[in-house]
């Protein structure tokens, strides 16, 4: 299969183990990636002007004719929302107007729907060597994965990141706020709310008995890593709850190595995690 | 008094400003928000109401009675995430976010300025003028606009430099002339 991948702009920065995790994971799913030429900026959650957002969107979908693939949700949800808005003929024509190349439609798909598709039947199963061994995770699906409505699961009750973890072997956990905003939309100039809204996340997942959560989303998780330390030391509570990736966690499924899923890059230990999993896995064999 | 009465019919619809208010703002967000209940059900669902000054019900209602002022000074606009709880929810299929997308524009349009619109101003320029977003161009300049972001952003940026997470250069796409040309047309109405 081959997909035309969008990696977004934080791929190339706060996000490259994203970015070099989702390389790695599609390729031992043996999906073939080309990187959309000379892609764009959606307009994150920065464009209040929704006719530009759509354009922005619609620049990036019409470069390629394969269906595109996306990691991040933020860029998900945009161009989901910009294809939806592009049925309406008269937008689509005010767009296709100032584009190079035109807009005539497109399928979107978010990575992890891709890892889903690629683990299906007997076939998929085979693919998962390195089983999680009930490691409990914390499925925190953020906002926009699911919104709007239509995409990959249900905006209400999504269960798609639940059957992934089962999937790879692991437990997920009853966790009430794995859908409470992560605040990183407003963390520059708000970061009272964002660090507030980091601190309740990750207490719900600890609570929960999580041993590490993962995300689908590069801003989501940037508050609940790299911010994690800062909150910890301004709260004064410790949380030392590992965020992975859920390229990262499925890759460690798939059998990849901690240099190919960027396990050194996250800002609390996810090469931690990949030892428990290895361990766990040594200890079942030689039973 | 204004609450007691139908939406809509407020004294502010008196004023033409009032109108042209109301009038924008619902062809920015679209024709269905005019069929707002008020039922609050986004007020409910927002993941910042407990910050908000005025809840995303309340933008409504401001919008809908032309009561242009209130709204604008609303610190609730600028509190929005973007999450879109309140959109999937909506019984009447409206998009709060939208109204809020709407008022964040006339308060651009109109040469107000604040923090928030600061930061909102200086990521879509970096589009306009680059094609791209680069996070540390962004984090280098935001503080010049809003001081007290200054110590937030440098926590972060410690936290991500020793793990190679920031990059310093500013990669320009090849399509830049193609970009202006969109920002040109999509922001005349």
């Amino acid at each position: 299969m081959k997909l035309a991948y969008y990696p977004g702009c934080v791929a190339r920065s706060t996000g490259k183990e994203y970015d070099l995790s989702t390389r790695a994971v599609a390729q031992a799913l043996g999906v073939e990636l080309e990187e959309i030429s000379d892609w764009n900026c959606c307009g994150a959650t920065h464009c209040s002007n929704q006719d530009l957002a759509v354009a922005l969107s619609a620049r990036n979908l019409a470069r390629t004719g394969l269906p595109v693939m996306t990691s991040c949700s933020i860029c998900y949800s945009n161009l989901r929302d910009a294809a939806i808005r592009l049925q309406d003929r008269t937008l689509r024509d005010r767009v296709n107007r100032v584009l190079e190349v035109k807009y005539q439609g497109s399928t979107i798909k978010h990575v992890l729907e891709v890892i889903m598709e690629g683990l299906e039947g007997e076939e998929g199963g085979k693919r998962v060597v390195v089983p999680l061994g009930g490691l409990r995770v914390a499925p925190y699906y953020g906002c926009l994965l699911t919104r709007p409505k239509g995409g990959i699961d249900s905006p209400e009750q999504p269960q798609v990141l639940e059957s992934l973890i089962r999937r790879l072997g692991g437990e997920p956990v009853e966790f009430p706020l794995k859908m409470l905003c992560c605040g990183g939309p407003i963390f520059m100039p708000q970061d009272g709310a964002a660090s507030e809204s980091v601190l309740r996340i990750l207490r719900s997942a600890r609570q929960a008995g999580a041993e590490a959560v993962v995300a689908v989303c590069p801003l989501c998780h940037l508050m609940l890593d790299a911010k994690q330390r800062l909150a910890e030391a301004k709260s004064g509570e410790e949380l030392g709850l590992p965020v992975l990736y859920v390229t990262q966690l499925a890759g460690i499924a798939l059998g990849l190595g901690p240099d190919e899923l960027g396990l050194e890059m996250n800002s609390v230990s996810a090469l931690e995690v990949a030892e428990e999993i290895y361990r766990r896995m040594s200890g079942e064999q030689q039973c | 008094m204004a609450e007691t009465e139908a939406i809509g019919s407020g004294h502010h619809m008196t004023n033409q400003t009032g109108r042209e208010f109301r009038d924008l703002a619902i062809r920015l967000a679209g024709d269905e928000v005019k069929t707002c209940i008020q039922c609050g059900t986004c007020s409910s669902s927002c993941s910042t109401a407990h910050l908000m000054d005025a809840s995303i019900r309340k933008l409504v209602q401001l919008v809908l009675e032309g009561r242009k002022e209130e709204a604008m000074a609303c610190e609730s606009i600028w509190l929005c995430t973007s999450c879109l709880l309140c959109t999937v929810r909506c019984p009447r299929g409206i998009r709060p976010k939208a109204v809020v997308s709407a008022l964040r524009q006339i308060f651009e349009q109109e040469g107000r300025r604040n923090k928030d619109q600061a930061f909102e101003r200086l990521f879509m320029d970096q589009i306009k003028s680059c094609g791209r977003i680069s996070e540390f161009m962004l984090s280098a300049v935001y503080p010049l606009k809003n001081p007290l972001s200054t110590v937030p952003i440098m926590e972060m940026g410690i936290e991500l430099m020793p793990k190679g997470k920031i990059a310093w250069q500013i990669s320009c796409i090849e399509g830049i002339s193609e970009i202006r040309r969109i920002f040109e047309e999509m922001d005349s109405q």
